[in-house]
């Protein structure tokens, strides 16, 4: 059997949606945030952006609202099992979701012009459709 | 006899890439019970069209927008 190489991962940039219990303090989620946040050993700045309390589209638990908070951050993906397994024992948090930050990818946007052309052409093809 | 298509209302915005978290962009994509509108009705292109089911699944799990709406009880 041949033996895998165990190879360095490269950091990935990843963005983070928390739901604190909104019953919880400002101070404390902050605090939180903070504590989840050392695990990480992140390479550079981490972003917050902070939601604020919101209601819930559904009822999740005894829960109705929640406090939004999300981050953005660049770290190696290895420390990612211990950063949730922190969040999934914390009370606190009512839900998280951890995603590559997309927005960086793919082609740089179309300009008018390209939009345009562009447009021309699946007009032509429309008739294949359906 | 063909219908002219509909042009894509997300391209049309200019939005290259559907965010979850924009629930009232998501909201005009989602009939009143809350499941996802179908492209032939929305005119949205194939591509975008990936991007909303994505961002409505990752939308409905982060409760800002419902699995079910207009629900009782």
């Amino acid at each position: 059997m041949a033996k895998l190489k165990i190879r360095r991962q490269p950091a990935r940039r990843y963005e983070a949606v928390y739901i604190f219990d909104s019953a919880l303090e400002d101070v404390t989620i902050a605090e939180k945030l903070e504590k989840f946040h050392a695990l990480l050993g992140a390479t550079d700045e981490i972003t917050i952006e902070h939601w604020g309390r919101r209601a819930l589209a559904y009822k999740i638990g005894r829960h109705e609202n929640g406090y939004y908070a999300i981050a953005h951050f660049t770290i190696e993906p290895k420390v990612l099992p211990e950063f949730e397994r922190a969040m999934k024992l914390d009370g606190a948090v009512i839900r998280y979701l951890i995603t590559l930050y997309e927005h960086e990818l793919g082609a740089p946007a179309l300009s008018d012009e390209e939009l345009e052309a562009r447009r021309r052409v699946t007009d032509d093809d429309d008739d294949d459709e359906e | 006899m063909r219908r002219q298509r509909k042009p894509c209302p997300i391209t049309e915005a200019g939005i290259r890439y559907v965010d979850y978290k924009d629930d009232r962009l998501l909201a005009r994509f989602i009939t009143d019970y809350g499941k996802i509108l179908p492209s032939r009705l929305s005119g949205v292109d194939a591509r975008h069209q990936r991007q909303l089911s994505k961002a409505v699944k990752k939308a409905r799990y982060l409760a800002l927008l419902p699995y079910v709406k207009g629900q009782t009880g």
